[in-house]
């Protein structure tokens, strides 16, 4: 008999569902909080990028890619702000949760390791594809895009903004101080943003980084989005489809493990 | 001394060796400590602000100046290779020379914007902003200190970024005149710009809105990757108006010997602002907008 004023323990079955989900929601809510002022700030850069291709293309330039110039970038553009939306969503509150010394609440809760990885990472992944909407609603305002499969779109997007939100994850871990996120950010996040065909395409690029991008799962991600608009994808579907899940487990499973172990979380 | 009047006048009790009359016992003792005589300007105050406006940014130099050199260098891979490995030229030069000083001073614009702000916010919101104040420095020192760090940055990350890509692109040397002038110049205006947005600001992101809302744009949008013939005819005019737009221009004649707009009319606008800035920033330091209660 349980003395009176006091509960049985909850009993849970193979997942804590509630927990899961008022983690997953406090996280998401954090960036529904600063969502207008991010969205807005990446609106901005997006446009600033558009407009000054634009202006910079030489006239006689009519095509890239096949489509017209302004087709070709959109789509890029919208996926990279994305998959910087999904990194910085799931590194900042990591970060910040460890600075302000919060990450004992969320490692005493009974949530398992998987969980609260799932929490934070799903809510970046799902912040990443909401900025990316609102730019792309935005732009296809001024720009006429076509939209040949958006199951492609969806499934690349999804993908590419998993693997950012994983990477901005273990980021978080990994970093003691702002310092070491600014780090990251402007040495990996930034240069595979932009060097990964965002703004140009493969017959660009000299013959030994054309070799070099087809090791850079970020390409995949970023040719899939784009392949889902225009149609015509500059590597097969299915290899970035597979490379991209193949990466995002292996990123996750060393999310899981290093949570488990309390890598940098736990004292 | 006479900076640290003003800093007397509100003190409700005398401080220790200014204006208290020695007890007749220490009258020996207390007589050697008496205010410090500065004369005109305080140099070693302002010193020590300079130099903690230095430190401040190379404490993290892989985010001052190494973020920025990284930056202009993925600006310069990426426009390259979207616009045609290039085979694209602007006038007689490939668009990667054509590039680079406009890069260089993208930088120039958004450091020196960036170091003063911060360091002025990042001082208010932590409360140690009273540590500046109140050392015997007149607000024309307490300017000097901090835009001489903003223009320091300014110009080491300009230097930076132009070495780097300087490894890749054969950037030629026509006027290096023009090059320290609108260099110096666009350091300075940005760092009188920062000062009054870190004096303006209350929040992260007040500094943040106008960083990415003014500062961003303007440096993108003044010439920086294109040649302003190519703006259709209305906009010609805005482009004109817009002070940026002489920084970049005047800067790029330094390495190319090709200019869009007029070189006099650029050179006294850029000087004229400053000075008009300076004005403006020692005025808010002396009125201390939102800096004094």
């Amino acid at each position: 008999m349980q003395p009176a004023g006091y509960s049985a323990p909850r009993r849970f079955g193979a997942v804590n569902g509630r927990g899961l989900w008022t983690l997953y929601r406090r996280a998401f809510l954090r960036f529904c909080k600063f969502a207008v002022e991010g969205t807005l700030g990446q609106v901005v850069s997006s446009a600033l990028f558009l407009t000054v291709f634009t202006l910079a293309l030489p006239e006689r330039v009519e095509t890239l890619g096949g489509v017209a110039p302004l087709v070709f970038l959109l789509p890029g553009i919208v996926a990279y702000q994305a998959f910087h939306a999904a990194f910085e969503n799931a590194a900042f509150p990591v970060v910040y949760d460890k600075l302000e010394g919060m990450m004992g609440d969320v490692l005493m809760a009974p949530l398992k390791p998987w969980e609260i990885v799932v929490a934070y990472v799903g809510a970046a992944t799902l912040a990443g594809l909401v900025t990316g909407t609102a730019i792309l609603l935005l732009g296809a305002l001024v720009v006429p895009l076509p939209l040949a499969s958006l199951g492609l779109v969806l499934a690349f997007g999804a993908l590419g903004c998993l693997l950012f939100a994983l990477m901005g994850f273990l980021t978080g871990l990994w970093a003691e101080k702002w310092d070491r996120y600014a780090v990251v950010e402007t040495f990996l996040v930034l240069p595979l943003g932009i060097l990964s065909g965002t703004f140009f395409t493969l017959q660009a690029v000299p013959a030994v980084g054309r070799e070099l991008m087809r090791f850079n799962p970020v390409f995949y991600a970023i040719d899939g989005v784009r392949a889902g608009f225009i149609g015509s994808a500059q590597a097969p579907a299915a290899v970035g489809l597979a490379v991209l899940a193949l990466l995002c487990l292996a990123l996750f499973a060393l999310c899981w493990r290093l949570t488990a172990a309390g890598y940098k979380i736990r004292a | 001394m006479v900076n640290s009047q003003s800093e007397l006048r509100s003190e409700p009790a005398p401080l220790p060796g200014q204006g208290l009359r020695p007890a007749d016992g220490a009258a020996a003792e207390q007589a050697t400590i008496g205010p410090r005589d500065l004369g005109r300007v305080n140099w070693r105050g302002l010193w020590t602000l300079y130099l903690r406006e230095v430190k401040r940014f190379l404490n993290v130099f892989t985010q001052t100046i190494m973020a920025p050199m990284v930056t202009s260098l993925l600006f310069l891979a990426i426009f390259t290779l979207a616009l045609g490995r290039g085979n694209l030229k602007f006038g007689e030069v490939p668009y990667a020379v054509f590039l680079a000083p406009g890069l260089i001073m993208m930088q120039i614009i958004q450091n020196a914007f960036a170091n003063t702000s911060s360091s002025l916010l990042i001082s208010k919101v932590q409360g140690n902003i009273v540590d500046v104040l109140m050392p015997p420095l007149s607000h024309f020192e307490l300017a000097l200190g901090f835009a001489g760090g903003g223009v320091t940055r300014g110009l080491t990350v300009g230097l930076a970024a132009g070495v780097a890509m300087a490894i890749f692109v054969p950037i030629g040397i026509h006027q290096p005149l023009a090059i320290v002038w609108y260099a110096l110049n666009a350091s300075v205006m940005l760092a009188l710009l920062g000062m009054i947005g870190g004096i303006w600001a209350e929040k992260f992101d007040h500094i943040a809105a106008v960083t990415n809302f003014v500062i961003v744009p303007f440096s993108f949008l003044s010439g920086t990757f294109y040649s302003i013939e190519r703006l259709p005819e209305g906009w010609l005019l805005v482009a004109h108006l817009n002070p940026f737009f002489y920084l970049i221009d005047g800067f790029r004649y330094g390495f190319l010997g090709h200019h869009d707009g007029n070189l006099l009319i650029g050179s006294l606008v850029v000087a004229g602002i400053n000075a008009a800035l300076c004005l403006l920033v020692v005025r808010m330091l002396a009125r201390g907008y939102k800096l004094k209660p």
